[in-house]
C-alpha cells in the first residue's frame, strides 16, 4: 500500500496490541501487555470531560483513536470500548458524576473492566421479555438487591462492574419509570458468571451473569425512562461502527499486500482485473463508513445526538465491512480459510459488529422512526388469504380436471 | 435532526451558514422543476431557463461559480459549488439541465481559469460566467486516453501556424448551444493538446444527435472537418493534455457531474417517505411494513454515505492543495452505484410509479444507468482506485 495513503497508515497505531491480535484471538483472554499500552497511551481518557479524569480529546482524535485500536486488534477494541466508553458514558449520562466518581475513576484508569448487560436469553433487543429485577432489600431508604440472568453479554465474564438494565420493582406510590440501570459490582458472592464461546472477537471475554438477590447500593440504582436509553446506546453503535471500519480495514490492507506479493498464472494477483475490482469497490466503501463515522463522533463530541446518523452508519458499516472480509478471504483463496490466519481472524469478527449492541434490521427500525414513519408497528401476518393470494390457482382448463377425477 | 441532515449536509461541511444547498433548490424548484417533465418528454433545452439560473439575482449565478469574481464570476470555493449542483440537483428534479449545467459551468470554465492564458481568460470566462457563452465538452474526452482519441490535430500548412483538426466527437454536452468546444486531439506521435475551438470556425459541424437517457441536457455530435484553428486556440502547452488537462477534467467530471445526482437521490427519499405515508397495501398503511420502511432508511444512509465522499473529494480543490485522483473515482464510483439503489429502491415501493406527478422516478432510472457509465464508469474507475491502492498500473 502507498505510503501516503489517506487515513489507513497514518493513524496512530498499538503496535504490541496489532502484533499480539493473532494470539489474543487463540488463547481467547487479552494479554496485560495489551491493558498496559491502552493504559499508557492514554486511550481510555478520551472521550470524557477532565472532571471526571477524561482528557477531553476531541472529535477527530477520538474517532481516529477508535479507528486505529480498531485496526490494531478488534476484540481488545471491543473490551476496552465497552468499558471505558459505552459504561463510563452510560454512568456519567445517567448517574451523578460527583457521586459515581469512583466507579469512573477506576474504568478511565484502566484499574477495572465495565460491562453493560441488557439482553437476556429470552429474546435479544426486546426489552419487554426482560426479567431481571432490582428491589429493596429493607425497608424503605435502605440498598437494593438485583436477581435475574443476563446473557450473551460482551466483557461479562471478565469484568468488575456491571451496569445492568433492570426492572424496578415498586412500591405503591412510587410513579417514577418502570427500568433503572444499576451498577453493580461484580465482585461478589451473590453473582455467578459463565463464558460462552463465540464465532468471533474471542479474545473478548463474552457470556452470561446471574445475579441472586445481589447487592446494589441504593445510589447505585438510576431509574431511566428506557426510551431515554438509546441515546446512551449509540455510544455503543458507534464504537461497533467503528469496529467494523478498522476491521474492513485490516481486511484490505491485507489484501492489497497479499494481491501484491502472491503470483498466479505467471503474474501477481494484483494485475488481474477482477481482484483490482474487488480492492477498489472495498475502498470505497470503507472510505464512505469513515467518513460518515469521523462526521458524527465530532457531532457526539460537540455535544449533539446525531442518533439517527448513528444508526444509519453502524447498519451500514458492519454489513459493508463482512462483505469486505468475505472478499480478502477469496482473494487469499485457501490460506484464507485456514484458521490462525489473519482474515480468517478478521472474517469471523466483522461477523458480531453486526449482531452485537443492536442488530442491523432493529436499527433500520429506530433510523425509519426517526424519518417520521412512525414506531414499528406489528400485526399478524393474516392479508395473504383474503386477498385472494392464499391457493394455488386451477390450471389452464379450468375446473375440468378436477371434475374428471371425480367421474 | 434528520431533517437538517437531509437537506444542509453541505452547509456541514462547508461551515457556511445559511446553506447553498438550500438557496439552490429554491431556486431550482421555481425555475427548473415546473417544466422538467415536458422538456424531458419533448426533448428541449430552454435558454432561457440557463439565462435565469445564470443571472440568479439573490446569489450566486449557476453559470461560473468557480470563475474569479474579477472576471465575473461567483468566486465560490468548491465546496460551495459541489453545494450549488446539489440544490439544483434536489429542487430542478433534471438530471439532464443539471449534467448541461455542470459541464459548462464546472468542466468548461475551470480548464480554462486553470490553464487558459490571460488573453483566452478574459475572452473566455467573463461571458461563461452571465451565461452569454456556454461551454461544451464531449463526455467521451473526460476519461483521459481510456477511449482511442477520435480526433487528430496536424500542424497547419508552412507559414500559417496553427493547426488543422479532424475527427469527430459525439456526446458532446452543449454542442447545439455552444459558443465553443473543448476539443482534445491526437498528434501523429500519440501526445495530445487540448484546444478551444469555437463554433464559428469553418468546417466545424453538428449533428443532431444525443444518446437516450438525459433528453434534457442539448447534445450533438461535432465533425470537424479540417477545421484551421490558431495558435491561440491550444489551451496550456502542445502535448501537454496527458499531464494537464486531462488529469484535471477527469476529477472535475468525477466529482461535479456527480453532485447533483446526491441532490436527485435526497429528492427521490424524501418523495418516497412522502408516498410511503400515502399508500396502502393488504389493508394496511406502506410505513407498517417492514421492507419499506428497510428501504427507507437505507436509502437516507445511502444519501448521507455519498454525501461524505463527495464534499471530501470536492473540499480537495479548495486550499490550493492537489486533489487526490483517488479519492475523486471513489466518491464517483459510490455515488453512480448509491443512485442507482436509491432509484431502484423507491421505484420497488408500492404506488411509485403513478400515472400522475413528474416521474423523477422513471425519468432517474432512466438518467441514472447512463450516468452510472459516464466518467467511465466502473471499467474505468475500480482500476484507478487500484492502481492507487496497489501502487502499480
Amino acid at each position: 500500500m502507498n505510503g501516503d495513503h489517506r487515513g489507513i497508515d497514518t493513524a496512530p497505531s498499538f503496535p504490541g496490541i496489532a502484533a499480539r491480535a493473532a494470539e489474543t484471538d487463540a488463547t481467547g483472554r487479552i494479554p496485560l501487555q495489551n491493558w498496559k499500552e491502552l493504559t499508557d497511551s492514554g486511550y481510555l481518557r478520551l472521550f470524557h470531560s477532565p472532571d471526571i479524569g477524561g482528557t477531553g480529546a476531541d472529535g477527530p482524535t477520538q474517532a481516529a483513536a477508535m479507528e486505529a485500536l480498531a485496526r490494531a486488534c478488534a476484540g481488545t477494541f471491543w473490551a476496552a470500548t465497552v468499558s471505558a466508553l459505552l459504561c463510563a458514558k452510560l454512568i456519567s449520562t445517567y448517574g451523578d458524576t460527583r457521586e459515581h466518581a469512583r466507579l469512573l475513576r477506576p474504568l478511565l484508569s484502566g484499574e477495572r473492566l465495565a460491562t453493560f448487560a441488557v439482553v437476556e436469553k429470552t429474546a435479544g433487543s426486546d426489552s419487554g421479555t426482560f426479567r431481571t429485577t432490582v428491589r429493596p432489600a429493607g425497608p424503605a431508604g435502605s440498598d437494593f438487591v438485583i436477581t435475574g440472568e443476563k446473557s450473551r453479554i460482551a466483557n461479562s465474564p471478565a469484568a468488575d462492574l456491571a451496569v445492568v438494565l433492570a426492572r424496578r420493582e415498586k412500591l405503591p406510590g412510587d410513579d417514577g419509570p418502570d427500568w433503572c440501570l444499576a451498577f453493580v459490582d461484580l465482585r461478589q458472592p451473590r453473582v455467578q458468571r459463565y463464558a460462552i464461546p463465540h464465532m468471533g472477537l474471542r479474545g473478548m471475554s463474552w457470556g452470561g451473569i446471574v445475579f441472586d438477590d445481589a447487592h446494589v447500593a441504593a445510589a447505585d440504582v438510576v431509574p431511566v425512562p428506557i426510551e431515554e436509553l438509546a441515546e446512551g446506546m449509540a455510544w455503543g453503535w458507534l464504537f461497533i461502527a467503528f469496529a467494523a471500519i478498522g476491521i474492513a480495514e485490516s481486511a484490505l490492507a491485507a489484501s492489497v499486500r497479499h494481491a501484491r506479493q502472491r503470483v498466479s498464472f505467471g503474474r501477481p494477483l494484483a494485475h488481474m482485473e477482477g481482484v483490482q475490482a474487488q480492492l477498489a469497490e472495498s475502498h470505497a466503501q470503507i472510505d464512505a463508513a469513515r467518513l460518515l463515522a469521523h462526521r458524527v463522533t465530532c457531532e457526539r463530541a460537540a455535544g449533539r445526538s446525531a442518533r439517527d446518523l448513528i444508526g444509519m452508519l453502524k447498519i451500514y458499516a458492519t454489513e459493508m465491512a463482512v462483505g469486505v472480509a468475505a472478499r480478502a478471504v477469496q482473494i487469499h483463496g485457501a490460506a484464507g480459510v485456514t484458521s490462525g490466519h489473519e482474515v480468517e481472524r478478521l472474517y469471523r469478527d466483522a461477523q458480531m459488529n453486526v449482531i452485537g449492541g443492536f442488530a442491523s434490521n432493529r436499527l433500520r427500525e429506530q433510523v425509519a422512526e426517526g424519518l417520521g414513519l412512525g414506531p414499528a408497528v406489528y400485526r399478524a401476518f393474516d392479508w395473504v388469504t383474503p386477498s385472494g393470494l392464499g391457493r394455488d390457482p386451477v390450471g389452464l382448463d379450468g375446473l375440468v380436471h378436477a371434475a374428471g377425477d371425480g367421474a | 435532526m434528520l431533517s437538517h441532515t437531509l437537506a444542509n449536509g453541505a452547509a456541514d461541511a462547508d461551515g457556511g451558514g445559511l446553506s447553498l444547498v438550500e438557496w439552490a433548490r429554491e431556486l431550482a424548484g421555481r425555475v427548473v422543476r415546473p417544466t422538467a417533465a415536458e422538456r424531458d418528454r419533448d426533448r428541449r433545452w430552454d435558454q432561457g431557463i440557463f439565462a435565469e439560473l445564470s443571472g440568479a439575482r439573490s446569489g450566486p449565478g449557476l453559470a461560473g461559480p468557480l470563475v474569479p469574481r474579477a472576471l465575473g464570476g461567483g468566486g465560490l470555493s468548491a465546496t460551495r459549488t459541489c453545494a450549488l449542483l446539489e440544490g439544483l440537483g434536489d429542487g430542478g428534479r433534471d438530471p439532464g439541465l443539471a449534467l448541461a449545467v455542470g459541464v459548462h459551468a464546472v468542466l468548461a470554465t475551470v480548464l480554462l481559469r486553470a490553464f487558459g492564458n490571460p488573453r483566452q481568460q478574459r475572452r473566455y470566462l467573463p461571458r461563461m460566467a452571465s451565461g452569454e457563452w456556454v461551454g461544451a465538452v464531449s463526455l467521451r474526452q473526460t476519461q483521459g486516453a481510456a477511449h482511442a482519441s477520435t480526433v487528430t490535430a496536424r500542424p497547419a500548412a508552412a507559414g500559417l501556424g496553427g493547426w488543422v483538426l479532424s475527427g469527430e466527437l459525439d456526446l458532446v454536452a452543449g454542442a447545439p448551444v455552444a459558443h465553443h468546444f473543448l476539443v482534445i486531439a491526437a498528434h501523429d506521435d500519440g501526445s495530445r493538446t487540448a484546444f478551444v475551438v469555437d463554433r464559428t470556425t469553418p468546417g466545424l459541424l453538428i449533428n443532431d444527435v444525443g444518446p437516450v437517457a438525459m433528453r434534457t441536457c442539448p447534445w450533438g455530435q461535432v465533425m470537424l472537418d479540417g477545421c484551421v484553428v490558431p495558435e491561440d486556440a491550444v489551451l496550456s502547452t502542445v502535448g501537454g493534455a496527458a499531464d494537464e488537462v486531462e488529469p484535471l477534467l477527469a476529477a472535475l467530471d468525477w466529482v461535479f457531474l456527480s453532485a447533483p445526482w446526491l441532490g436527485v437521490m435526497r429528492a427521490l427519499t424524501r418523495d418516497a417517505i412522502a408516498d410511503a405515508r400515502e399508500h396502502h397495501l393488504f389493508g394496511r398503511p406502506v410505513v407498517h411494513a417492514q421492507s419499506a420502511r428497510f428501504t427507507l432508511a437505507d436509502q437516507a444512509a445511502q444519501c448521507e454515505l455519498a454525501s461524505g465522499l463527495l464534499y471530501r473529494a470536492a473540499g480537495q480543490f479548495d486550499g490550493g492543495g492537489r486533489p487526490s485522483r483517488e479519492d475523486a473515482a471513489a466518491a464517483r464510483l459510490f455515488v453512480a452505484a448509491a443512485a442507482r439503489a436509491v432509484t431502484e429502491g423507491a421505484a420497488r415501493l408500492p404506488g411509485a410509479l403513478g400515472t400522475t406527478g413528474d416521474h423523477l422516478i422513471e425519468r432517474a432510472h432512466r438518467d441514472a444507468l447512463f450516468f452510472a457509465e459516464t466518467g467511465g464508469g466502473t471499467e474505468v474507475l475500480r482500476p484507478v482506485i487500484a492502481a492507487s491502492l496497489l501502487g502499480i498500473g
